[in-house]
């Protein structure tokens, strides 16, 4: 009974302290719209943001940022869960959460508009410092969503690579390029897809922006790998292996594919397509159970099934055990290596390698 | 309207009135003797049982009728998390996890019952493994390491505990382990230089029983760090002993600040479940420099080796080494790599590898075997008593390390690439080590558990996100089925009003698979 009294106060002086807040961050907005006044058109104020002013800031933040444990932030709710299911919530409660039946039709649409649209918060305090309050929003995501990967600051952690050393990172200045990594994943290595909104994305871009800073500012103490980590080879040496024991010259040729190869890659990533080149199409030849053959690059194949694409790039599939078929993949030679080179062989390939320019 | 709302909430009262009713009288008996013996219906802990064998004496699908599985349901979180946790089973009702979030799912139909969301703005959130359960109680660790207890009714938090600080650099992600009254649960967090340990809670009032720490305090000179104790362990009653792996020193690719062995960092520990004391502990990988945790299930088999009865424990381990120890002092019994190894000279006499100073990363690349990732991970191995075969999804594969000085001797204090791998099952004959069959699972590797069945099944999935159910006697698959992403979890099992279910994962969606309704009935008679 106490206990119950306790949290109806609470609440209201959570309410008393939330229409504070609310009402000074409708002064916030105010100013920005007086900051932008000059544009041609007034900012319009967006029917959500007082849908979910009048419903849910009391609890869930004015900004949406939630008050914990007891209050979930709002924040990125896109990403947890589907509109059906907010709308259910909405219209339902939770725990302690009442529901609001009444929010409904263009009431609702706005609201869920809002809630999976708009980012208020970011948006609003970005008036003032854009780039660090950005950054500060995309560090917590990239520390949830990335650091495993990729390093709690973005120099590279468990599998994934050091960002700020990163050719995409360097050359995109756009954002767009990192953004497309972000959201489509990079399947061949292993890279998920993630379904973050614009202004999430715009944040863990300034986040990666601002540790490719701070790397850049103190460079020494850093991981990673340098061009100049790499130069303790023979390049003599090297030229033998290529020639000989590494059987390199049965596909390639320092005067043809290879010419020229340390101009077009150097250091770590050259190594690494020494060792094994990435994203190589191999090629398959199918026999139909007719005779007829069909040969194309191979663009899936498990136990069960075998897919090429072919001359017109067009894809096609037939179940594994009803043809035969036989994949052409020079590119295993670079397996069946690996289990022969002693590291002085790969620091002298590499020496080699450097010295076709 | 309103009638209609208030029917309906009579309704849901009284239903809700009739569960409470079915679970505190079931749910209650999930108790000591539930745990140590259980039953065909449950699977009431992370591995199934104490042996972490994920085996199960169910013979209803068998290699004659499994060309009839299908789908029993599916559910759908919704979710982009992946699902990497074992489900619970305890009175019909299922508890799966990712992190931040409980479900409750009816295991006949798939319909879900209740739904947990806990935000967790701190903490890594790499995965989750999956709940406890005691009594009526759940057991649940968060990003931001808080042990949470909750009424496996409704979901409703019963208290909230913290296993460790989040802003040190821990986070966890794992299902804890409940003995005796001890609910024990490990730690993740090697980007910091920080102690591993493992933590009892009371199961009822939450309060700490005992902590047993894998490594000396941060700052101790020439002494490690880390040691976390990430996965769930095994518990062997008999001998009253609790068992768990292990992970890597930190920092974690520079050995130089942490000279000799590392105890009990890749470690498998014995401890007693009642007061944390350490009985022996075993090294798998001295002074590891490649980050290969040791924290793989320690399997507790009961049997012949070479002819002698033996209470064994099996690893197959994420440095690429099989072991076999006798599990009442820690004494090996086998050492034997089961896929491409190259960073040891040998093994010692006491059965450990010996590391090569060679292959320690340097600053201008070593190539290893096998990568950072490991032979084997978090995925489950299952052991097939009938055959004696350990079967492991195994990941053959080459990568590149490195470190100077300029790392520095803090966290990671290096870099390693992955160059190449692909996916095998292995099928491992425990006396001997030798591989009896291989089954190949494509580029990459095959992030999917195993689980073997008394009917002689091998249930596991390839890198391409197959299900498959293979043949445990040779390998060869018997039935197979796309599941749209690769499977991240180990599958389980269990009966339900006659009827064997198999449970596996991909992607948000859980899948439960079952012979149709009438074969499971032509099969029962």
């Amino acid at each position: 009974m106490n206990k119950f009294k306790a949290i109806r106060a609470a609440l209201s002086i959570t309410a008393v302290v939330a229409s504070v807040a609310a009402g000074s961050a409708l002064a916030t907005s105010a100013k920005a719209v007086v900051a932008q006044s000059h544009t041609d058109s007034p900012v319009p104020k967006d029917p959500g943001a007082e849908v979910y002013a009048k419903h849910c800031a009391i609890c869930h933040g004015d900004q949406r940022e939630g008050n914990l444990p007891g209050f979930p932030p709002l924040l990125g709710i896109s990403h947890r869960m589907p509109n059906d299911k907010i709308t259910e919530l909405i219209h339902a409660g939770k725990g302690r959460m009442p529901g609001f039946p009444s929010v409904k039709d263009a009431e609702l649409t706005s609201l869920l508009h809002f809630l999976t649209t708009g980012e208020s918060a970011q948006t609003a305090a970005g008036v003032s410092t854009p780039g660090a309050t950005l950054s500060k929003a995309g560090a917590q995501l990239f520390q949830q969503n990335c650091a495993f990967c990729h390093g709690r600051d973005a120099m590279g952690g468990e599998t994934g690579p050091d960002l700020t050393q990163s050719k995409l990172v360097r050359k995109d200045r756009t954002g767009d390029e990192i953004s497309k990594v972000i959201h489509e994943g990079r399947p061949d290595n292993k890279m998920p897809a993630f379904n973050f909104s614009d202004q999430e994305t715009r944040g863990i871009i300034a986040f990666i922006r601002e540790r490719e800073a701070e790397a850049v500012a103190h460079p020494g103490g850093r991981r990673g790998v340098s061009v100049e980590d790499l130069q303790t080879g023979s390049a003599a040496a090297g030229k033998r292996y290529f020639e000989g024991a590494g059987g390199c010259t049965k596909c390639h040729s320092s005067t043809g594919d290879l010419a020229g190869i340390a101009s077009r890659h150097e250091g770590l990533e050259l190594e690494e397509r020494m060792l094994f080149p990435p994203n190589v199409k191999n090629k398959v030849t199918v026999t139909l159970p007719t005779g007829q053959t069909v040969s194309g690059t191979l663009a899936y194949r498990d136990e069960f099934t075998i897919a090429l694409k072919d001359a017109n790039a067009v894809y096609r599939s037939w179940p594994a055990d009803r043809v035969q078929y036989k994949v052409d993949a020079p590119v295993e030679a670079h397996v069946d290596l690996f289990p022969k080179y002693t590291d002085n062989d790969i620091h002298n390939l590499m020496a080699y390698l450097q010295t076709l320019r | 309207m309103k009638s209609l709302k208030s029917r309906f909430r009579l309704l849901l009262s009284l239903l809700l009135v009739c569960l409470a009713a079915v679970a505190t009288t079931s749910a209650q008996d999930l108790e000591d003797a539930q745990l140590l013996h259980p039953k065909a219906d449950s699977w009431p802990m992370y591995h199934g049982d104490y042996s972490g064998r994920r085996h199960v004496n169910f013979t209803q699908i068998t290699p004659q009728n499994v060309s009839q599985l299908s789908l029993a349901w599916v559910f759908q979180t919704n979710q982009q998390a992946q699902i990497k946790s074992s489900p619970l089973l305890v009175d019909g009702v299922l508890y799966f996890t990712v992190p931040e979030n409980i479900w409750a799912v009816d295991a006949r139909s798939g319909h879900l019952i209740w739904h947990y969301h806990r935000p967790s703005p701190k903490g890594d959130h790499i995965g989750h493994r999956g709940v406890a359960m005691y009594k009526g109680w759940l057991y649940f660790t968060t990003p931001d390491c808080h042990l949470i207890s909750l009424d496996a009714k409704d979901g409703k938090v019963r208290w909230d505990k913290l296993i460790a600080d989040v802003d040190k650099g821990y986070w966890t992600t794992m299902a804890p382990l409940v003995v005796k009254g001890h609910v024990i649960t490990g730690v993740s967090g090697d980007f910091d230089n920080l102690t591993g340990y493992l933590r009892s809670f009371d199961p009822d009032s939450g309060t700490v029983q005992w902590q047993w720490n894998a490594t000396p305090p941060a700052g101790t000179p020439n002494a490690t760090t880390g040691g976390m104790t990430w996965m769930t362990g095994t518990y062997d009653s008999e001998l009253n002993l609790l068992y768990w792996g292990t992970g890597n020193p930190t920092p974690v690719l520079n050995g130089q600040t942490r000279p000799g062995v590392n105890l009990y960092t890749c470690s498998i520990v014995a401890l007693n479940p009642d007061t944390g004391k350490l009985a022996w502990g075993f090294s798998v990988s001295p002074h590891d420099t490649h980050d290969w945790d040791a924290v793989e299930t320690p399997v507790l088999v009961d049997g012949t080796f070479h002819g002698q009865p033996r209470k064994m424990l099996m690893q197959s381990s994420r440095n690429g080494y099989f072991f076999v120890l006798d599990r009442t002092n820690g004494k090996s019994l086998l050492t034997i790599p089961y896929g491409p190894v190259n960073w040891t000279t040998g093994i010692d006499k006491e059965g450990h590898p010996i590391p090569n100073v060679e292959k320690e990363p340097a600053p201008d690349g070593r190539l290893i075997a096998p990568d950072e990732g490991g032979l084997t991970n978090y995925r489950a191995p299952s052991f097939d008593p009938r055959t004696g075969l350990f079967i492991v999804s195994a990941h053959p594969s080459w990568s590149i390390y490195f470190a100077k000085p300029s790392d520095g001797a803090y966290g990671w204090a290096g870099a390693d690439y992955g160059l190449w791998g692909k996916g095998v099952l292995e099928a491992i004959d425990y006396q001997t080590g030798k591989i009896r069959w291989s089954h190949e699972l494509g580029e990459g590797g095959s992030g999917a558990g195993v689980m073997t069945t008394a009917s002689g099944l091998t249930i596991t999935g390839d890198a391409h996100g197959n299900m498959l159910v293979l043949d445990t006697s040779n390998g060869k698959t018997l039935w197979h089925a796309g599941t749209g992403s690769p499977i991240q979890s180990s599958p389980i099992s269990y009966e339900l009003d006659g009827r064997q279910y198999i449970v596996t994962s991909s992607g948000g969606l859980l899948f439960a698979w079952a012979l149709p309704e009438s074969r499971a009935h032509a099969q029962r008679h």
